[in-house]
């Protein structure tokens, strides 16, 4: 049996490479790729307190996330492009139109 | 109680309505609204008609109409509501008989010279009279004060109506902050009676006057505020008899007055007669159960109005203009009314209030109908010889004045002769104070009779003394119907209480004795002499009234005739200079204007200016500090929204980082 | 001729000590705690079947759970509608012209009127 703490610090560690992604990159495709990251960081959670408990409740939820991430992909997607069109760039650090 | 009393409110209401009219659709009506304005008052009169012999059968009407401010648990309720008993049904027949008479009067001071703004006037006039109206059926403190400060403002609005000329808007403004003066401290006075009975009703058993006499007698507690009961009941009386000094124009607050002459003359005589100036006595009258608890008060009301008679009386001895002499007449003869007021003389205060009324409205129309036959020139060194030229003006005038001097059998006779003896009495049954009162009140019969003959002879007897006096301008019905009404009422209006006649005779002819009686309990005369004599110790002395009458008959016979002594040639001379150093005195009105003046710019001027100092520089550098530090901080704090996405997830990791940190210190995770 | 990535080092690498230091306050909490036994899934139960079931309120899995059919429905809504979000946004519609948004906190609006008005109050003085 393999404790829990293996899974957390796993999941937390493909957390903070998402989070380490999204801190230092600035293009918005690679944002993207970073937050798919840490949703899957998530769901190793899930998958694992899963088999903690003894209950599919977590995979069916890890499931779940996974379609919602297709979700936000999707609408990621859209926002990168309308970016790309009125800004003609993709650097997520020149769109500062939302500032003070 | 179906009948009259439903009515009652459109006595208030009608010249309301006609001061809508007038100045909403005046520019398109014959004459600027005069008709409505005719129309409304005398309905309104007709309805005071019906309701004064509604009263004098008997009946009453104390009625809350509307609670405006519905008091929870205790705290005051405020409410308008309307009060008839003999004392307002009377004053309203004198308001609107005089306001109908004004109106008609104002076709031919105003419409027929041509003025223009006719429906502001009319509308003011309107307005004037529904707020005295309101104040004389008013059912409590509050109502009644909010009431005084319209008529107050309708004055203002009057005395400027010119304000094109310079004279007319600095005199409004005058009469305006001089009434507004004592207006504050009736409003402290308002508040005080709130704060000390928690109502401020005029009648009934949950008035204040009833509460306060129940808390003399101990049976029942009132919020003195530390005080004993009849000494604050007294400082309570004096702060609202500020507003009474300020609107009746008392010493020393009677400086506004004369110069409200440069209103239009009719609405002198509205002010003079009927409204602004009688609101005040009118109010001590309806309160008077509250006076009368306190000597004190009593003895400086009765002070006062000596004063102001004596000082106003000697002040009108010198003056030029005709409307002057009346104005300074109006002071003193209020005075008369304060000196009765103060005397235990409540019927005779009330009764004089109701000749005056006849009669100063009476001398003012007549001295506007002499304006407009002088083309506006009001001097009266410039007059003379009126007589034959306009003999109806003339003979009313000469009963007006006949009246104002005193002399028998004319209306003043008797009022003034009344209170002087209501006073005589009081003061020799054990209230000495009063007799310093009467004997200036004395002193100033003398007076009258002086000035009155004086400005009868200047005005219409001797030769003409200038072009204009020679060939006067006619007037026409709408000014001479006025006059004769008048004329005949000051003639007559004495007979309904000749007191000495009644002694003499042993009739019973003190109607207004039998008038006043009725009414309300609590609020008839004879509730009035118990209260006099159990709280105030006021006793009336054994003095027949034939001796104080003849005294006060001589001395007024002695004035008019000195009058006539030195005036009556056909061209009279300035005696003036005979006073000497007291004639630039007398000019000069006591130097009253100046001293008041200094007074705001020595006094009242350095602390404005220091309040003003502390309001700047503390109060608002305060509101000041805080904003511009928020304004400050908010610049410098907005900065961190860069815009940039990167920092706000370094800002919010930092932030989870710290959170978790913290619960796992606290929580002891670790 | 292929290029070797390279590892670009530079200050714009310095958020991403946040990260780091998340990721070592976690890791302290994590090993630090004290978990349950592990209870594991019975070795003839099949967990895909279970999951499936699951699904659709179907209580023939060996393995305990709740059910999720409303979850599945609404999941399936909004899928659809951020594909539909998606196509809308990346749409590019003729003739529209791109506003940029003033979100400067009214700042040059302020400015603008502000020198209006002194324009106006030095005409006066």
């Amino acid at each position: 049996m393999v404790p829990p703490q293996y899974y957390l610090l796993l999941s937390a560690a493909v957390f903070c490479i998402g989070l380490f992604g999204i801190l230092t990159r600035r293009n918005a495709l690679l944002f993207l790729m970073s937050v798919e990251l840490m949703l899957n960081a998530a769901n190793i959670n899930l998958v694992a307190f899963s088999y903690v408990w003894g209950n599919v409740t977590g995979q069916t939820f890890g499931l779940f996330t996974m379609a919602i991430a297709a979700a936000e992909v999707a609408v990621g997607l859209g926002i990168i492009l309308v970016l790309y069109r009125d800004f003609g760039d993709v650097d997520v650090t020149k769109v500062t139109t939302m500032r003070w | 109680m179906a009948g009259i009393f439903d009515f009652v409110p459109a006595i208030v209401l009608l010249p309301f309505v006609s001061f809508l009219v007038a100045l909403a659709v005046g520019n398109r009506l014959p004459k600027g609204g005069a008709f409505a304005g005719i129309v409304a008052t005398a309905g309104s009169f007709l309805l005071s008609v019906a309701t004064f012999f509604t009263v004098s059968g008997g009946q009453t009407y104390n009625q809350t109409i509307y609670t405006w401010a519905n008091g929870l648990d205790g705290a005051v309720t405020l409410t308008f509501g309307l009060l008839i008993d003999p004392l307002s049904a009377m004053m309203l027949v004198i308001v609107t008989l005089i306001a109908t008479l004004v109106h008609v009067f104002s076709l031919g001071y105003m419409n027929d010279e041509g003025e223009t703004g006719l429906p502001r006037y009319y509308a003011g006039l309107g307005l004037f009279t529904a707020s005295m109206l309101g104040f004389v059926v008013a059912d409590n403190l509050l109502m009644a004060f909010m009431f005084f400060e319209l008529v107050g403002l309708c004055s203002y609005l009057l005395i400027g109506f010119w304000f094109r000329e310079p004279g007319p808007p600095s005199a409004a403004k005058k009469a305006f902050l001089v009434t507004r003066f004592g207006d504050y401290f009736f409003l402290v006075g308002v508040v005080a009676v709130f704060a000390t009975f928690g109502t401020a009703a005029f009648a009934g058993s949950e008035s204040f006057p009833h509460l306060a006499e129940q808390a003399l007698h101990g049976e029942h507690s009132v919020n003195t505020f530390g005080f004993e009961p009849r000494t604050w009941f007294t400082i309570v009386g004096l702060l609202v008899l500020g507003g009474v000094v300020g609107k009746s124009a008392q010493f020393p607050l009677h400086t506004w007055l004369p110069d409200a002459m440069e209103g239009p003359t009719p609405v002198s005589a509205l002010i003079h007669a009927a409204t602004m100036v009688a609101a005040g006595v009118y109010l001590v009258a309806r309160m008077y159960g509250f006076y009368a608890l306190s000597p004190t008060s009593l003895s400086i009301i009765a002070l006062i109005g000596g004063f102001t008679a004596l000082f106003a009386a000697t002040m009108g001895v010198v003056k030029r203009e005709i409307k002057q002499v009346l104005a300074y007449s109006t002071i003193s003869q209020y005075g008369y009314m304060m000196l009765g007021l103060g005397g235990g003389g409540y019927i005779a205060a009330t009764f004089h209030l109701m000749t005056h009324a006849f009669f100063k409205a009476l001398l003012f129309l007549g001295a506007g109908s002499v304006i407009i036959a002088m083309h506006h020139n009001e001097n009266m060194w410039e007059m003379g010889g009126l007589k034959d030229k306009m003999p109806v003006t003339y003979y009313t005038f000469l009963s007006g004045s006949l009246a104002l001097a005193g002399i028998v059998p004319f209306a003043g006779f008797w009022s003034k002769d009344e209170v002087l003896y209501e006073t005589l009495v009081h003061g020799l049954g054990g209230s000495p104070i009063l007799l310093v009162a009467y004997a200036m009140g004395l002193l100033a019969v003398f007076f009258t009779g002086f000035y009155t003959f004086r400005m009868v002879l200047l005005t219409f007897h001797g030769e003409p003394r200038s072009q204009t006096a020679r060939d006067p301008h006619g007037v026409h019905w709408n000014v001479k119907g006025p006059l004769v009404v008048l004329g005949i009422l000051a003639a007559t209006a004495g007979l309904v209480n000749m007191t000495p006649v009644a002694e003499l005779t042993g009739l019973e002819i003190e109607f207004l004795h039998q008038w006043l009686g009725h009414g309300i309990e609590g609020l008839t005369s004879h509730h009035y002499v118990e209260l006099l004599e159990s709280q105030a110790g006021y006793h009336a002395a054994e003095i027949g009234p034939i001796v104080p009458g003849l005294v006060s008959l001589a001395l007024a016979l002695a004035g008019a005739g000195l009058a006539y002594f030195l005036y009556n040639d056909a061209e009279p001379t300035e005696h003036t200079d005979k006073l000497g150093g007291a004639k630039t005195v007398l000019y000069n009105n006591y130097y009253q204007d100046e001293y008041q003046v200094w007074l705001a710019n020595s006094l009242v001027q350095p602390f404005s200016r220091g309040a003003d100092k502390f309001d700047q520089g503390v109060v608002d550098g305060v509101v000041n500090g805080v904003s511009s530090v928020s304004l400050l901080s908010g610049n410098r704090v907005r900065r961190i929204q860069s815009g940039v996405v990167s920092n706000y997830a370094v800002l919010l990791t930092l932030g989870l980082t710290a959170l978790i940190l913290g619960f796992g210190l606290l929580g002891g995770w670790f | 001729m292929t290029t070797k990535p390279e590892l670009n080092l530079g200050s714009h690498l310095v958020p991403g000590l946040a990260a780091v230091a998340l990721f070592a306050v976690m890791a302290a909490v994590f090993l630090t705690a004290s978990f349950p036994e592990p209870q594991g899934f019975a070795n003839d139960a099949s967990v895909v079947a279970s999951i499936g079931y699951a699904m659709f309120d179907l209580d023939f899995g060996g393995i305990s759970s709740e059910s999720f059919l409303v979850a599945f429905e609404i999941i399936d809504i909004v899928l659809v509608a951020a594909l539909v979000g998606a196509v809308m946004l990346a749409r590019r519609e003729p003739g529209t012209t791109t506003v940029k948004l003033v979100s400067d906190g009214g700042r040059r609006l302020r400015e603008t009127l502000s020198k209006a008005e002194n324009g106006e109050t030095e005409d006066e003085s």
